[in-house]
């Protein structure tokens, strides 16, 4: 009896190391992660502005000047402008970038064309190089069509790459039955209906995935509004923070911080959708 | 609603293999066909290409009286239900069965607001094309519904429903459109096999409701014989037989429908048969069994078989062997049998055993016998028994093609005959051969094609009896108190009638020699050629493309029909690169100016007939004419009569 009483104890201490060791791995993590972010929120309410006035680490005093200032001193610094203009780039990439990517991996998964396998691979293997390797060319070509200093080429570009990275989606296509189409089809459904009425619904999941990815990427690039934008006043949040004189880094902090606002909003609406088992019961498994 | 015709359908995959290989049938309207095969037979390719789902590379698919080989499936009414149900899962089953008639527009004429009729200037009425209204869609949701009783759930999504349930919204979709053919790809198999029984009868219920054509494929051969007014039967893509269950189970027409149709398998035993006198002893290989069967029974078997040195399959189902004692007792086939195992159905008993006293009676070999035994019985096991054959049930195959060697319709007649003077005798009838028919004198064989015997001419013979075998009327002769058969077109009285031979199909043996009869096709090997030419059309010079067969140097000029199809069973520009053979039969040559050369060798005088025999560039060509020619002759084919064979792939293309 004895011995198995201290056999049941033996395993209860063994339980609760395990989780012990777990949650401070996972505290440890977790600090490494946040410090960073938790470091610049800080920051962003510092009274001073400049790094250098700062107590060691963290600044000594602590006040709202800085989001005052991002939105009422525009003067230099137009920060409600660059945000409008990080927005409606993000935006009109979001949806069309996100039109493409559907487009091509729906086709990529549904029909079977003479150069499909080679776009298949061609694209595997572009996708593998940096995209800032073509950056020069990019300038190039947009100079060609007379497209530098404007948004339009910009959304252009990010809405143009967004089908590269049409993997994931195609993936996710070729897990809906295929019976589904040619059910729809018999049924008297064009390819046109068979998208918008059955694929497309059956696919919420995969869209949202998509669209936060569209719109995420133009949302914080910095390299390419750097190269193409020049003027201030059409200038993105990242390249307008860059901009930002040295003893102003509480006002670059709470931008910063600022921009992360319409992400966490659309992932909080989008986030429902992106539930498994859309195509729950449609065919037998 | 509608008669389905499938003329040559072949289905070849770009790496070479043939899915489906010359598929025929003709499917009258009303039928319940049923499509049945082991997987990978070709059986879910056929339907889907009548379905439209899949492309048809060569041969012509009717549905009506169009042909629908381009045509998308949504034009074709008809209507499929899939074996994983593929239900659209984001919408209720209201929706899913709406959908079909959503996206049909039907005819009306056009009305006012309040549903007076517009009339035109001449007072007619406005014909247009209208979609279904709520309450026409409701209508007819509902009684698809109610037919298949799932009123109750027309709210639901198919998610909230079971197996049961969602192959019957699969059904009422497919039926609430009331297309002309339902095809139903195995639409049982995931269902558990209470429902599948259930789902059996009610679907055979549906076609008798809707009475419509039915095409159905299913692997399991007790649906099939359960279900179908007709089974077709493949193997390998190839259709091993069309016919109703009753006939499948009674004439299978070779080993693999016989052991593919009937649980358990048919007993197959190696074995030769030696005819002696009115009886035909068969003699078992591996074993000492030996059974007589009555020589009627075979008469339609070739006589090579019968002479005791050719292996034949033997087979005989479960069910025709017993261990009744009683009737062991009285019967005359017996043979032994030694029990290795049993196995207690319930209602039957299986016995196993072997033939050969030192088989196993487990594994599947030439002596392994398998009989159904009724009731609860205990064999003990390595006794030995006799078991009674039901010879009449007997079945027979050839060992190297395994195609039944007791057909309904036998390709030949065998008779002895002698031949003396330019005159053969055969049945104690004399008649002259004409001068085209070129044999040794002496005693020898006569074969004479069932399809070779006309019912006018000089012999009398006896009509003993008609036959129908799926469609072809076979006419069992008597002349001399020897047995001849014939096909007929139409269902002949008993009585006497006088008959005739077409000497050009007969083959006559003496001794080592035989006469070659005339073959029914000429072929002649080409290719395929297009050529532009400079026209004016529309007052514009275009150059317009024609086609053409090529044939020892000649060009015949192919009409749309024809290269459309040539067009469409090869990929791009393949079609002119690849050889083809093109078939004429004798009747379809006119003797012209220019044309195709050809020497002649032999006038071929068969009476009535008259060919001539020639040589074009080494091939042997077969013309009917009417005048005596020699020397060079220039032959112009009827090119809409042709029939078209690509020769690598095999593919008959027309």
């Amino acid at each position: 009896m004895n011995k198995t009483k201290a056999k049941v104890a033996k395993a209860k201490t063994k339980k609760i190391l395990n989780v012990l060791i777990t949650y401070c791995i996972l505290i440890v993590v977790a600090f490494i992660f946040f410090f960073p972010c938790l470091w610049l929120i800080l920051a962003s309410f510092s009274k001073s502005g400049s790094i250098y006035s700062f107590d060691g680490f963290f600044p000594t005093e602590y006040g709202f000047d800085a989001f005052k200032s991002l939105f009422t001193d525009t003067v230099m610094y137009n920060y409600p402008k660059w945000f409008l203009n990080t927005l409606f780039i993000a935006v009109m990439s979001c949806i069309l970038g996100t039109i493409f990517t559907i487009l091509t991996a729906y086709c990529m998964s549904r029909f079977r064309f003479k150069s499909r396998k080679a776009m298949m691979k061609t694209t595997l293997i572009l996708g593998m190089f940096p995209s800032f390797m073509g950056t020069i060319a990019v300038y190039l070509m947009m100079t060609q069509f007379n497209l530098i200093n404007q948004h339009w080429g910009l959304i252009l570009i990010y809405s143009a790459q967004a089908p590269m990275g049409y993997m994931v989606q195609k993936g996710f296509f070729d897990t809906i039955p295929y019976s589904i189409d040619e059910a729809a089809r018999i049924d008297g459904a064009s390819n046109f209906t068979v998208f918008v009425k059955f694929i497309l619904p059956m696919s919420k999941p995969i869209l949202v995935y998509t669209a936060l990815t569209a719109f995420t990427w133009p949302w914080s690039d910095f390299i390419l509004p750097k190269m193409l934008l020049v003027d201030k006043d059409l200038y993105t949040v990242a390249v307008g923070l860059m901009s930002l004189g040295e003893t102003e880094f509480a006002r670059f902090a709470a931008g910063s911080i600022f921009i992360a606002i319409p992400i966490i909003i659309l992932y909080f609406c989008l986030v429902k959708y992106m539930i498994n088992g859309m195509a729950a019961g449609a065919v037998k498994e | 609603m509608a008669n389905l015709s499938l003329k040559h359908i072949y289905k070849v995959y770009p790496n070479g293999t043939k899915a489906v290989n010359d598929f025929n049938m003709q499917i009258s309207d009303k039928e319940f066909i049923v499509f049945v095969g082991p997987s990978g037979c070709g059986k879910s390719t056929t339907l889907r290409m009548i379905a439209g789902l899949e492309e048809i590379t060569a041969g012509e698919l009717k549905i009506g009286d169009m042909v629908v080989n381009g045509m998308e499936p949504k034009d074709r009414d008809i209507a499929m239900v899939f074996q994983n149900y593929a239900l659209y899962p984001h919408m209720t089953i209201f929706e899913n069965l709406a959908f079909g008639l959503r996206t049909r527009k039907i005819p009306d004429i056009k009305r006012d607001k309040k549903g007076n009729p517009v009339l035109d200037k001449n007072g007619k009425e406005i014909p247009i094309m209208r979609k279904y209204n709520k309450q026409e869609l409701s209508e007819k949701v509902n009684e698809a519904a109610q037919i298949l009783e799932i009123t109750d759930y027309l709210k639901r999504k198919p998610k909230e429903m079971s197996g049961g349930q969602r192959q019957r919204v699969a059904l009422g979709r497919a039926i609430v459109r009331r297309p002309k053919v339902m095809l139903l790809d195995e639409p049982l198999s995931n269902l558990d096999a209470k429902l599948r029984t259930q789902m059996r009868s009610e679907i055979v219920k549906l076609h008798k409701k809707l009475q419509t054509t039915f095409i159905y494929v299913t692997h399991d051969q007790v649906e099939a014989m359960t279900m179908g007014t007709r089974i077709v039967v493949m193997k390998d893509g190839c259709v091993k037989q069309i016919d109703t269950p009753k006939n499948l189970y009674r004439y299978p027409a070779n080993k693999f429908v016989a052991g593919f149709i009937g649980t358990p398998q048919m007993n197959f035993f190696e074995g030769t048969l030696k005819k002696n006198g009115d009886k035909v002893y068969i003699d078992f290989n591996y074993s000492d069994a030996k059974v007589t069967v009555p020589y009627t029974m075979l008469m339609k078997t070739t006589p090579q078989y019968l002479d005791g040195t050719k292996t034949v399959y033997i087979g005989f189902r479960a069910e025709d062997l017993t261990l009744d004692e009683e009737q062991v007792a009285q019967s005359t086939t017996k043979i032994k049998v030694r029990i290795s195992h049993s196995e207690q159905l319930g209602t039957e008993t299986l016995v196993y055993g072997d033939i050969n006293m030192d088989g196993d009676g487990f594994a599947e070999t030439s002596t392994r016998v398998i009989i159904k035994s009724k009731g609860f019985k205990d064999y003990q096991p390595d006794t030995v028994c006799e078991a009674a054959l039901n010879i009449d049930a007997i079945h027979l195959f050839d060992k190297e093609t395994e195609e039944s060697i007791m057909p309904r319709i036998p390709e030949y007649n065998y008779l002895d005959c002698s031949v003396k003077g330019g005159k053969i005798t055969f049945f104690g009838n004399t008649v002259e051969l004409p001068a085209a028919v070129k044999c040794a004198e002496g005693n020898g064989e006569l074969l004479i094609p069932v399809s070779a015997i006309r019912f006018n001419g000089e012999i009398t013979a006896k009509v003993i009896g008609c036959e129908d075998v799926n469609g072809q009327i076979l006419v069992s002769l008597d002349i001399n108190g020897s047995r001849l058969y014939a096909l007929s077109s139409e269902i002949l009285e008993n009585g006497e009638i006088s008959i005739g031979l077409d000497f050009k199909k007969l083959i006559i043996k003496i001794g080592d020699t035989e006469n070659q009869p005339m073959p029914e096709v000429n072929s002649l090997n080409g290719t395929f050629v297009m050529q532009k030419e400079l026209e004016t059309v529309e007052c514009k010079k275009k150059k317009v493309p024609y086609y053409y067969l090529l044939i020892n140097g000649i060009k015949l000029k192919a009409p749309a029909e024809i290269y459309e199809k040539m067009f469409s069973a090869t990929t791009g520009r393949k079609v002119y690169n690849s050889t083809y053979r093109y078939e004429w039969t004798p009747y379809d040559f006119t003797l012209s100016e220019g044309g195709i050369k050809a020497e002649v060798e032999k006038i071929l005088d068969y009476g009535s007939e008259k060919f001539l025999k020639c040589n074009a560039d080494g091939e042997t060509l077969y013309v009917k004419t009417d005048k005596n020619l020699s020397g060079t002759v220039y032959l112009i084919p009827d090119v809409s009569k042709v029939s078209v064979i690509e020769t690598e792939r095999q593919i008959r293309i027309l």
